[in-house]
């Protein structure tokens, strides 16, 4: 009886945190003026919403850019990070300690701080409009080298000596030893870059005005408060719709990294 | 383990390969230490300069003192934003430790499916805020939203969620929180499990019923989750932005006006580059010191 | 572009071109010198449809007449809006030669970054501004260091729009004149007409979000009328509002706001709600009219009106002209062909042309007058009336901070205004308050 009385929250729950996602998809297939309407499902389905989408902006341009932003801000941030990782892990010098202490108090400096002086940075060097703009400033990060560090430390010594003696350089050891036994803390690390990179909204606002160069997050957002969809709210559902498409489908298949991933994540946050 | 000294001693190749360890690690670190420099330390640094110069890009900086933070002083929209920024954590963290607790107990049992239930749930946290805000748009709009259409179905009064300057930053809360709830339930879920089972043992034997168990055992052993909670959630409050461009541009009346989004007008309609500065330099004292303050203050809990 | 900026082109660009031209490679890059003197010009004009189809039409038509200075035409690139663009053009050096269309606004900061070149030192200009350009703007548009850097080109005068068939059917047969009656014909028009408890009729509609230029249509205007034609500053760069005016102007909308006149839902749809009978009065410009032709039903009835003022107020009705002029960017290689081509862009036949197919007014004196321009008002009667509120308005003062002082204004409209959270009066205070923080901290 007691379990009755759980599901029936746990489905409450479901009904919350799920149904408006369902709700939305089903409202970008619409016609406009159901969409206020409370009916379950739609009397015709039409197309009508992504046709005005796809013909307003350049959203297939902007699904290019965030891949591309997003997974060289990814493949950057694990070799970045990796090597440092390794370096604070394993490898002994002086002023580790230093870089060490230093990493962690980059993390106590809130992003805010940073954002202007950051945004002036960009301007100088000319990177504003470009994907250059937008991947650069985000190649490494401090939970990253955190994350992979803590993860370094559990490999064996004896495992590093033993390549070494064989005349292994330290690239090679990370790369052929190191990565394949740290494969879940790589698979944390790359997830949550890769989802704060597609995430990443405000930064793109700053430093790209022009639309050929606008990540997916931004043209959506863009669209919807911008007027493009001239208050009609199909296109707009459509669009969100699709900017959250392949986040989900990704969901869907590898939703279990994605948990862990972010637990890790918060837990060393 | 015996020393390296020592070995290096009998191993004239293990004295190598630390001297070659030194250089490699400093080699392997100088990429990301170059990156952190430019992209980090620099800023940091400017960003002291910054603030005390006025600056809109296309003039050259002009050197101001304190008047930056003379103006901030005056300046009722600072003090908005914060407010704002309060009134905020003061309703999403309580309401998502709440949440998340209660979702993380049942998911806790030994039910089937709930590997299902915790997906779903964690599906918001992944999905971008421009998603989720648009979404939002729809459900709190007052006469076309689905909310209050639901209610004007039930025969109640349309709720003015995102028109009102009264529950505007609440409708906001409202949709933080339903946002990030999944994130938490997953770390308290990892804290529940982590709790050692002779702790309820032991106080069954004591004679504590349920709900002393829950207060006694589980609460305090998740104090370190709650402080993650708590920590992670203001230091998202305080970079609240989207939501806020997107469904009310700060308004009605400033009462959904955030730091960053107030940082962001400063600096990109006005063009008021060091007073912008000057501003994320306040808003990221704040920041320390308030989740310093909430660190001690939760921690000292812990051992009451 | 001039000046110790700090936002120069890296240097490794310098020496980048400067191996290439010493390798003598064939350049994509655009000539720092012309071969065979023919000159190439960047002419950026606003994105908007009409403008872009005009600008195109002049400059076809100065290409052929000038195969040795070629323009090319480009509409200002899609952004959030187009002074942003300019400004982020500005800081790349990527201006144009010549653009026509600068907010008298951002000109002061624009000088003050050497971006913009001195019009006043061309051959000709003098015989050019004295007659085109009406006496009255003669000081307006002139810099402190007492150069022009921006030729008026053209002016939106706001007016009042209204829909006389729905003014007729309650018993009004000409428009409201003074804010009383404005507010007697909202009483008789604003009406549930459908039944379903919720007013469905507006007066008029405003966008309420606190966004500063969205001022102009309200605020702004009604101040400059109001105040009978002055702005926020003083002629010595002084702040010197007339706190009445701003009273009355404050009192007028919350009234509106109050009775539920104007709604306080955002609605979209650009001029659909007025063209469906939803909205008696439009407070706009006549780049509006091209929309309505297009648009507005036969059955339609449209007329055009000053603007309100308050009941005591003797004179002419000024308003707020938005000024689009145009300017020529210091990075221009080729001054000289530039200024012609801005000449040409002014002249008679060119102003004719941007009449017709903008309906938007050039900044020409004697335009109603002018028997060469008599066939367009023939054609469009509308027009006439903007024609002649365009003697009578003001522009956007040139002080430091321009935006952040309308939007402290436009903060207190909201709250006296929409929300009645604050008296007019209150309002005006604390809007002076706030603009003084803002001037003591240019100080």
């Amino acid at each position: 009886m007691r379990q009755l009385g759980l599901y029936i929250l746990l489905l409450a729950g479901l009904l919350v945190f799920a149904y408006p996602f369902v709700w939305m998809a089903i409202a970008t297939f619409t016609p406009e003026p159901e969409i206020p309407e409370l009916t379950l499902w739609p009397s015709r389905w039409t197309l009508d919403h992504y046709r005005l989408v796809f013909e307003r902006i350049p959203i297939g341009r902007a699904l290019l850019n965030s891949v591309v932003v997003a997974v060289t801000v990814t493949a950057s941030a694990l070799v970045l990070n990796s090597m440092a990782a390794y370096a604070l892990a394993k490898l002994h010098w002086r002023g580790r300690e230093a870089v060490f202490t230093l990493l962690l108090f980059t993390l106590m400096v809130p992003f805010l701080l940073l954002l202007i002086p950051l945004y002036t940075l960009v301007v100088r060097l000319g990177w504003t409009d470009s994907l250059l703009g937008l991947i650069v400033p985000f190649m490494a990060n401090a939970t990253g080298v955190l994350i992979l560090r803590q993860s370094f430390l559990t490999i064996p010594q004896d495992l590093l000596d033993a390549a070494r003696i064989d005349g292994c350089g330290e690239l090679r050891i990370l790369f052929t030893i190191i990565w394949p036994l740290s494969i879940p803390a790589l698979v944390t690390v790359g997830l949550l870059t890769f989802m704060a990179s597609w995430n990443e909204v405000l930064w793109p606002i700053l430093v790209v005005r022009e639309l050929q160069w606008m990540t997916m997050p931004q043209m959506v957002a863009l669209f919807a408060v911008g007027g493009g969809a001239e208050g009609q709210l199909g296109p707009q559902l459509a669009a969100a719709f699709l900017l959250a498409l392949p986040i989900v489908l990704a969901y869907l298949f590898f939703q279990r990294y994605f948990i862990q991933s972010f637990a890790t994540g918060g837990l060393k946050g | 383990m015996r020393k390296p000294k020592d070995i290096a001693a009998f191993f004239p190749e293990r004295l190598r390969l630390r001297k070659r360890s030194s250089l490699g690690g400093y080699l392997l670190v100088a990429p990301y230490l170059l990156h952190l420099v430019v992209f980090f330390g620099y800023p940091l640094l400017f960003s002291f300069v910054l603030i005390f110069h006025r600056w809109d890009i296309i003039t050259p900086m002009e050197f101001v003192g304190l008047k930056n933070f003379a103006r901030l002083l005056r300046d009722e929209l600072f003090f908005r934003a914060l407010l704002n920024t309060g009134l905020f954590l003061t309703l999403h963290i309580p309401l998502q430790i709440v949440v998340a607790l209660f979702f993380a107990e049942l998911l806790n049992r030994p039910l089937k499916g709930r590997g299902f239930f915790r997906a779903a749930y964690f599906m918001p946290v992944v999905v971008s805020g421009v998603v989720i805000t648009i979404l939002f748009q729809q459900l709190f709009a007052f006469d076309t939203g689905l909310i209050n259409r639901m209610l004007r179905a039930l025969g109640g009064e349309p709720v003015p969620w995102l028109v009102s300057p009264a529950l505007a930053m609440p409708s906001i809360a409202l949709m933080a929180t339903w946002k990030n709830v999944g994130l938490y339930i997953v770390l308290f879920l990892v804290g529940l499990q982590h709790i050692p089972k002779h702790l309820y043992e032991a106080a069954e034997l004591d004679g504590a019923n349920a709900w002393q168990r829950w207060w006694h055992v589980t609460l305090p052993m998740l104090n370190p989750a709650i402080v993650t909670v708590v920590v992670l959630s203001t230091i998202g409050g305080f970079s609240l932005f989207i939501e806020p461009y997107l469904l009310t541009g700060g308004g009605p009346l400033n009462a959904t006006l955030s730091a960053v989004l107030y940082i962001y007008n400063q600096a990109f309609y006005f063009n008021h580059m060091g007073y912008a500065a000057a501003l994320g330099f306040c808003f990221a004292l704040i920041i320390l010191v308030v989740v310093l303050l909430q660190r001690r203050l939760v921690e000292a809990d812990t051992w009451s | 572009m001039r000046g110790n900026t700090s936002a120069h082109h890296p240097k490794w660009h310098v020496l980048l071109l400067s191996a290439l031209m010493l390798l003598g490679c064939h350049r994509t890059l655009p000539l720092p010198t012309p071969e065979a003197g023919t000159v190439r010009l960047v002419y950026w004009t606003a994105p908007n449809p009409d403008e872009v189809a005009l600008a195109r039409t002049l400059v076809s038509e100065w290409n052929a007449l000038h195969p040795e200075v070629q323009v090319v035409v480009q509409p200002i690139p899609a952004g959030q809006s187009s002074e942003e663009v300019l400004l982020a053009a500005v800081v790349a050096g990527t201006t144009p030669d010549v653009c026509s269309n600068i907010w008298p606004g951002i000109v002061r900061d624009f000088v003050k970054a050497g971006a913009l070149l001195p019009l006043d030192r061309f051959a000709g200009f003098d015989s050019l501004w004295n007659s085109r350009i009406p006496p009255t703007l003669h000081e307006v548009f002139r810099a402190p260091d007492g150069h022009v850097y921006q030729l008026p080109w053209k002016t939106n005068p706001i007016m009042m729009l209204y829909n006389a068939g729905l003014f007729e059917e309650v018993g009004l047969q000409r428009p409201p004149r003074t804010y009383s009656e404005y507010l007697e014909a909202a009483r008789r028009i604003a009406a549930d007409t459908n039944g379903d408890g919720l007013i469905d009729r507006w007066m008029g509609y405003r966008d309420i979000r606190p966004i500063w230029w969205q001022r102009y249509f309200d605020y702004y205007a009604f101040y400059i009328a109001a105040s009978g034609g002055r702005t926020l500053f003083d002629r010595q760069g002084q702040l010197a509002l007339d706190t009445v005016a701003s009273n009355q102007v404050f009192a007028f909308f919350a009234q509106l706001y109050a009775m539920g006149a104007f709604p306080k839902t955002s609605l979209q749809g650009g001029g659909g709600p007025f063209i469906r009978g939803q909205l008696a009065t439009d407070f706009t410009g006549p780049w509006h009219l091209v929309w309505l032709e297009k648009n507005a039903p036969p059955a339609l009835r449209y007329e055009v009106a000053p603007i309100p003022v308050p009941d005591d107020h003797e004179g002419p009705v000024y308003t707020y002209g938005d000024y689009k002029n145009i300017a020529i960017f210091a990075t221009t290689r080729h001054p000289e062909a530039a200024w012609r081509f801005v000449r040409f862009l002014v002249s008679r036949e060119a102003d004719r042309r941007l009449l017709e197919a903008t309906r938007q007014i050039p900044v020409r004196q004697g335009l109603l007058e002018d028997p060469y321009f008599a066939p367009v008002f023939a054609k469009y009667p509308l027009l006439a009336h903007f024609a002649a509120q365009a003697a009578y308005t003001r522009s956007v003062d040139s002080v430091p901070d321009l935006k952040e002082l309308l939007d402290a204004i436009a903060q207190e409209f909201e709250a006296a205004a929409v929300y009645r959270v604050r008296t007019p009066s209150e309002a005006t205070r604390r809007a002076l308050r706030r603009m003084q923080m803002i001037l003591d901290w240019n100080a």
